[in-house]
């Protein structure tokens, strides 16, 4: 059923493209469905992983690889994740947990996941996604492999780092039969390097006022292609979203017409359709210019130490490390994309959204850039109550349309 | 000329009509019931019908509350948060922190002196702390709303209700009911759980509102026993108009005629 889905999703999207209608938001979706297909192809050599596994690696390797909270996040925009969190009541979850975990080990128990052949847990971002691939780990008898994620990039903690990850490199060959190619590692990089380039390029151009950006052109974006990266279908992905962006901006065309509010937006994303876009956009001519994932946070990877460039990139993430680097990061995105407003959607019953939120508030309030706090089940649409959800939306553009700009 | 708010809340349905003066002319508040639309049309034909004056006078609606989009024939439909914090600064004018306890939504907005929202916080989640809290209570001590504001007078704070789901406050209520508990003890709990409530979403968007002049509004402000057990939590003086219902809708209306007087095409 998922192959059929994706494999369709695929071809459709691939006509579009051939008759002409292509986007960067067409290509990046395609790559998605591509992914999904072989994930759910059922040819085996699948591995199921954390979120900052070392995706380049794994593509090196020819293991069709994915973080876990994909599933939920597939099954969210597809509008029918219910049952499969209410699955997990079965399994000892607490219904506060979070709903990305929730899913993923729902549809693991419906027969939704496809069988791995080993399982790639990271200590970071949270301790949920490592709960998850332990329990796939038993309950699919296979081994994991746990990267242990430092908080902070020094010398000792990148060559701890990546040490694991040559370890790692040794764990997948041992599955698949083949060591790790050098030449393949050094094309992967090559290709990462390449679509940081492009991302790097794209970023800027999303910086401009007007920004040539609109709410969900951007949405997933970083966290997504982190899974590409390493491969030619990266460069391809980064280098639309590069030039669509080069291109409103020579043709003054902004995301949004009349722009008039840029966001922020805090962590991930409301999976589920809800709307927001269109009250942003059509009400009150406001964008999400920039989401806290989309920044390139990483230097390009020496090809000549690429374990240590992975792994400097694995610690840097926003995530990591304290809540005041967390903070400072935040704040140098509002500067850098003259943000008026953040939306912090909190996602229920994660550290990353609800501990850290009262200090970001303020970090933010003290540039002038007040934050509109929720409290959302990004994932699970039955939590959702549209006419809340909506007052606090609007209630806060209300009150940004009577502040002053704080760049003005 | 003339300038109509209607705030439609969860509970009640609220009109406000004022003139080109500011002045409120009329105002009136019926139960919002299953049928907005009906609600509406009624609580307008009310306002008006107080007021005498024709509907083809109304020179501008603006609706508010959360089935504000259901009002037809509107100028635009503005947040309860906007509008609330516009109609206590009429009303109560100098008010910079305003607490808003409605039937669904309580919230703590912070405001510029001109009456401008700088700030707000919600309740998220769950209704405890708000009006619906307060009417499931009302149902477990089986007293009706609208008298048990006087209902804590002589308790000495005794009790505590613990629960912050509105459901097993219900029981935890009823409990306290069948130990014995004295009725004023009781009621005077279920008021300090819905100030404590309030008073942190206060403390979020300003720690140090000692200073500041409060004022509530919302039904829940006819609560003589709510508005003291805030003024407690807060430890602030806390001013309630005389008609604390209304002030959406007033807010509403003012804002109607602003938009009108600055040049919106009135419909
Ligand atoms: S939302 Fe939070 S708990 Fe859930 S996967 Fe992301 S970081 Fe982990």
């Amino acid at each position: 059923m998922m192959h059929e889905f994706f494999s369709n999703l695929e071809s459709g999207l691939s006509k579009a493209i051939d008759a002409g209608e292509a986007s960067p938001r067409k290509i990046y979706a395609r790559e998605l469905a591509r992914l999904g297909t072989r994930l759910y192809g059922g040819n085996g050599g699948v591995a199921w992983c954390g979120i900052t596994a070392p995706f380049d690696l794994l593509n090196a390797m020819g293991v069709t690889s994915c973080f876990v909270e994909f599933v939920g996040a597939m099954l969210a925009s597809t509008g029918v994740v219910g049952s499969f969190i209410e699955e997990t009541d079965h399994m000892g979850y607490s219904s506060d947990a979070c709903s990305y975990h929730r899913a993923v080990m729902g549809a693991s128990r419906k027969g939704m996941v496809p069988e791995p052949a080993f399982l790639v847990g990271t200590t970071n971002p949270c301790s949920g996604g490592l709960a998850v691939i332990e329990n796939l780990a038993r309950r699919f008898g296979k081994r994991q492999y746990v990267l242990h994620i430092p908080q902070d990039q020094s010398g000792g903690n990148v060559r701890f780092l990546a040490e694991q990850l040559r370890d790692l490199s040794a764990f997948v060959a041992a599955h698949t039969g083949a060591p790790l190619d050098p030449d393949a590692l050094r094309r992967a990089v090559s290709n990462t390097n390449e679509a940081r380039a492009l991302m790097a390029e794209a970023y800027e151009f999303a910086k401009a006022v007007p920004s040539p950006v609109a709410t969900k052109d951007l949405a997933n974006y970083g966290i997504v292609m982190a899974l590409f990266l390493g491969t030619d279908a990266a460069v391809d992905i980064a280098r639309a979203f590069r030039d669509e962006f080069a291109k409103r901006v020579a043709d003054t065309k902004s995301g949004v017409p009349n722009e008039k509010v840029r966001l922020l937006w805090i962590q991930n994303r409301i999976q589920f359709k809800n709307g927001i876009d269109d009250i942003l956009a059509r009400e009150y001519g406001a964008s999400v210019v920039i989401d806290e994932l989309n920044d390139i946070t990483w230097d390009a990877i020496d090809p000549d130490e690429p374990f240590e460039g992975i792994a400097r990139r694995s610690i840097s993430i926003p995530f990591n490390g304290s809540i005041a680097n967390r903070v400072a990061h935040l704040k140098k995105l509002a500067r850098e994309y003259r943000v008026h407003g953040a939306v912090n959607p909190c996602n229920w019953g994660c550290r990353q959204g609800t501990g850290a939120r009262g200090l970001i508030e303020e970090g933010l309030k003290e540039i002038g850039v007040p934050v509109l706090n929720l409290e959302v089940d990004c994932i699970d649409s039955r939590k959702f109550t549209e006419g809340q959800f909506r007052t606090r939306i609007e209630a806060f553009m209300e009150m940004l349309a009577g502040r002053p700009s704080p760049w003005s | 000329m003339y300038f109509l708010g209607i705030d439609i809340g969860s509970l009640s349905c609220d009109a406000v009509l004022i003139d080109d003066d500011e002045n409120v002319i009329a105002s009136s508040v019926v139960p919002t019931g299953a049928r907005n639309r009906e609600s509406i049309a009624r609580v307008s034909a009310e306002v008006l019908r107080d007021a005498g004056v024709d509907r083809g006078a109304v020179r501008a609606t603006v609706s508010t509350g959360y089935g504000r989009d259901r009002v037809d024939d509107r100028l635009a439909s503005v947040t309860e948060i906007t509008c609330h914090a516009r109609g206590i600064a009429k009303l109560v004018p100098g008010t910079r922190l305003l607490v808003d306890i409605g039937g669904q939504d309580s919230k703590a907005i912070l405001m510029a002196r001109d009456g401008r929202v700088v700030d707000f916080a919600m309740n998220d989640k769950c209704a405890a702390g708000t009006g619906r809290f307060l009417e499931a209570m009302a149902r477990a001590l089986q007293v009706d709303i609208d008298e048990m504001g006087p209902l804590a007078a002589g308790a000495e704070g005794r009790q505590t209700i613990s629960s912050m789901c509105t459901v097993f406050a219900e029981s935890e209520v009823v409990s306290l009911i069948a130990d014995g508990t004295p009725v004023n003890e009781i009621v005077h709990g279920i008021n300090r759980s819905i100030a404590a409530r309030v008073a942190g979403m206060v403390k979020r968007i300003a720690p140090d509102h000692g200073a500041l002049p409060a004022a509530m509004s919302g039904g829940v402000a006819r609560n003589c026993g709510v508005v003291a057990a805030l003024r407690g939590a807060l430890g602030c003086e806390v001013a309630v108009p005389a008609l604390p219902d209304t002030v959406g809708a007033l807010g509403a209306a003012l804002i109607a005629r602003e938009r009108c007087a600055a040049g919106a095409a009135a419909v």
